[in-house]
């Protein structure tokens, strides 16, 4: 996951701690092998065979099913099949835009419309691609929290770079404490919050973005348009009770742009955005 | 202008429809996670076969079960069954000699008048008749050894099989508070023993301490082939009847601390207390010539009725990020002057998820014990006590060992397990009289293990 990862247990047994470490690493580096876009993975085989229908395993047919809601739920906004727009895209902190032509070309390869879902098969068009990433981690987050959770009754607490979840208040039934990462300088902390139950996922620009002078493209792109949103906060943070919901509810926030707080006043989401 | 995107104002609820879509992926999740095995499995068997080879002593092969089931979530009920053959040679305790020597020891009881042949018994031996008292009703027979010149003295018809089992219950009674109970039993053809033992744990500041104290009695008979001899008699071919018994208590109490998240300690101190015959029957000491150092008698071996040993164990496990190392210490005391030592270390060495290495290193050494002697001199005082077994005299072992597991798969693992036992003692000791001082009165053990095991749950 190329981000630094985290699992807090509660207790005094020493042994425990590294046994449900081990628990958590295995779960997530499953999950990340599975739906790697880099690496061999069912992904990266969807992928290669778009144009062909292919009959995906449960776990996968869960995932498109999930994303499929999200897609709908935010009109289109949130579509795992954005990869291409990536393409046009380099978010490396360089300065390359690209031209209208280059987007107009990646955006006939996007749109979950173009898909053909009768679970468990899956068509893409050709050239499509999707994409787990926006929520491969938090899914991760969750299923390595309930595996943990089945393991031991301590509190434990699973941070996969920077997306989280606890399994309750910790053994003193006090909150944990959780810091906000700075948007502008990696490493500190921009705020303290206290957690006592669920689960915080952040979205944002905070180490991906395309600079040109007076402008900064964050890494949120509209798949609709495919240009990134305007004037989106640079990060939003979501509680809830998964990690999984606080993830798409801070990436649909993003979204947004300019109107992110409002929707998450609307929807009335525990939520900190850092513009 | 592409910046400006459509964006369209979600409908309010989109939260609610969210968590719920979230929920129904994650359900999915769970149900696979039910399916994994991560839950405890109730019942596990442990399964093992024993072999062990002194070089030119005794062999023992012995196959154990233990089976553990847990009822519920506070109770735990095991029990164990183990039988072992040992057959081969084991030291007489007479010192060797210039000259062949003979020993004769009580073998079988018949009725006067059987026919016997006189063969040759297993190990070596042959077997004598003894003459009857008169006006007695039954014969003895007897077997005699005869141990070649300049070689160690060993009874090479030894033979024995036990069988034991133990049965055992672990009882949570609160959070905090652990109860354990057994009862033990093991039978040899000459040596019955029966044990009963309870414990409490207590845990205390949220598991980071463990108070525990225990208690075992065990109460074993003796009844040796020939009987129980009189200690510091000459030893013979009659037949002496008789079974002896002796108690034991054992207590111990222990603490058990996490020292850091990845240092677990353990302190703790046992005491024994035995009465009762002690005493090995088989065993003798030579008592020797003043000038020659020729054995001119061999007396069964004395030690007290009386037993009381301490010792202090300090144990540590250290948890690395995939290895285990265990480091132990135990001192050891008796008021028969016995003090000893031990050092052992173990590297659990994981080397994949489902392979592991252990590689253990042990070192032993003990002072000899006040009555200790490598034999007696004709003509002096026999002392109150005296033996001539040399698991009672100074020495120091070592043993380097390593075992291998392998996880079949979540639920069973095998494992093989290959120790060298090294145990060396002092064969020319100070002042040795004589041709003794041409012999080698403690030779070197050599002893190899292997042990397979099989660990599986259901």
């Amino acid at each position: 996951m190329a981000s630094p990862c985290v699992v807090l247990v509660d207790t005094n047994d020493a042994f425990l701690g590294a046994e449900v470490g081990e628990i958590v690493k295995t779960e997530a580096l499953r999950i990340e092998a599975k739906f790697s876009r880099y690496r061999p993975s069912v992904v990266t085989h969807i992928n290669e065979t778009a144009g062909d229908a292919l009959q995906v395993d449960d776990e996968t047919a869960d995932l498109i099913d999930y994303s499929m809601e999200c897609y709908t739920l935010s009109e289109g906004l949130f579509d795992v099949t954005s990869g291409a727009l990536r393409g046009a895209w380099k978010f490396d902190g360089s300065g390359r835009v690209p031209s209208e032509d280059q987007v107009r070309d990646a955006l006939r390869h996007v749109g979950w419309s173009r898909v053909t879902w009768e679970r468990p098969i899956l068509r893409l068009q050709e050239g499509m691609e999707i994409d787990f990433g926006g929520i491969g981690k938090e899914y991760a987050v969750d299923r390595a929290l309930a595996l943990a959770a089945a393991h031991t009754r301590a509190p434990v607490l699973v941070n996969l770079g920077g997306d989280l979840r606890v399994s309750g208040p910790r053994q003193d039934a006090t909150p944990w404490t959780i810091a906000i990462e700075d948007v502008d300088r990696v490493g500190s902390a921009t705020g303290i919050l206290e957690l006592l139950s669920g689960a915080l996922a952040t979205s944002g620009d905070t180490h991906r973005f395309v600079r040109r002078p007076g402008v900064r493209y964050g890494h949120v792109l509209n798949p609709t348009t495919g240009w990134p949103i305007a004037d989106a906060p640079r990060s939003v943070t979501v509680h809830a009770a998964t990690c999984t919901e606080a993830g798409l509810l801070a990436k649909l926030a993003l979204l947004q742009g300019a109107r992110a707080e409002e929707f998450l006043k609307l929807e009335k989401v525990r939520a900190w955005c850092v513009r | 202008m592409q910046l400006k995107p459509r964006v369209a104002a979600p409908t309010p609820g989109v939260r609610r429809a969210l968590a719920a879509a979230a929920a129904g992926l994650l359900a999915g999740g769970q149900a696979e996670a039910q399916e994994a095995p991560e839950d405890a499995p109730a019942t596990t068997v442990d399964s093992a076969l024993l072999v062990y080879h002194e070089v030119n002593r005794v062999q023992a092969i012995e196959p154990e079960v233990n089976v553990s089931h847990k009822l519920n979530e506070d109770s735990t009920f095991n029990l164990g069954i183990t039988a072992d053959s040992l057959t081969g040679a084991t030291p007489l305790g007479a010192v060797p000699s210039t000259l062949p020597q003979t020993y004769v020891r009580p073998y079988k009881v018949i009725p006067l008048g059987t026919p016997v042949t006189v063969t040759s018994a297993s190990g070596g031996s042959t077997v004598v008749l003894v003459p009857p008292p008169t006006g007695a009703k039954t014969q003895t027979l007897a077997a005699s050894t005869i141990v070649p010149s300049n070689t160690y003295p060993l009874d090479r018809g030894f033979y024995d099989r036990r069988v034991a089992g133990h049965l055992g219950w672990e009882q949570a009674l609160t959070q905090n508070l652990k109860l354990d109970g057994g009862v033990a039993y093991s039978k040899e053809h000459d040596y019955r023993s029966e044990s009963a033992h309870i414990g409490l744990a207590q845990d205390l500041n949220g598991h980071n301490t463990t108070l525990s104290a225990a208690i075992n009695y065990e109460s074993d008979l003796s009844f040796p082939i020939g009987g129980t001899p009189t200690p510091l008699t000459q030893m013979n071919g009659d037949w002496k009847g008789r079974n002896a018994t002796l108690h034991e208590i054992d207590a111990v109490v222990g603490i058990t601390q996490v020292m850091s998240r990845r240092w677990l300690a353990t302190l703790s101190y046992s005491y024994s207390d035995e009465h009762g015959y002690q005493t090995d029957p088989y065993k003798i000491i030579s008592v020797v010539d003043p000038v020659s150092g020729q054995p001119n008698a061999q007396l069964y071996e004395s030690r007290p009725d009386w037993r009381r040993k301490q010792s202090l164990f300090f144990d540590n496990k250290i948890h690395l990020a995939r290895d285990v190392i265990s480091a132990s210490v135990r001192g050891f005391k008796d008021d028969w002057g016995i003090k000893s030592l031990t050092a052992d270390l173990r590297y659990r060495w994981q080397i994949v998820s489902d392979f592991y290495l252990e590689p253990h290193l042990r070192y032993y050494t003990q002072g000899a014990a006040d009555f200790f002697h490598y034999y007696l001199v004709s003509g002096e005082a026999v002392p109150q006590y005296a033996s001539a077994d040399t698991r009672l005299a100074k020495f120091h072992a070592q043993t380097y060992g390593m075992k291998f597991g392998v996880a079949l798969n979540e639920i069973s693992e095998l494992n093989l397990r290959l120790e060298y036992y090294d145990q060396h003692g002092n064969g020319s000791p100070a002042g040795a009289i004589g041709q003794l001082q041409q012999q080698n009165l403690f030779p070197d053990l050599k002893a190899y293990t292997v042990l397979l095991g099989y660990t599986f749950a259901f």
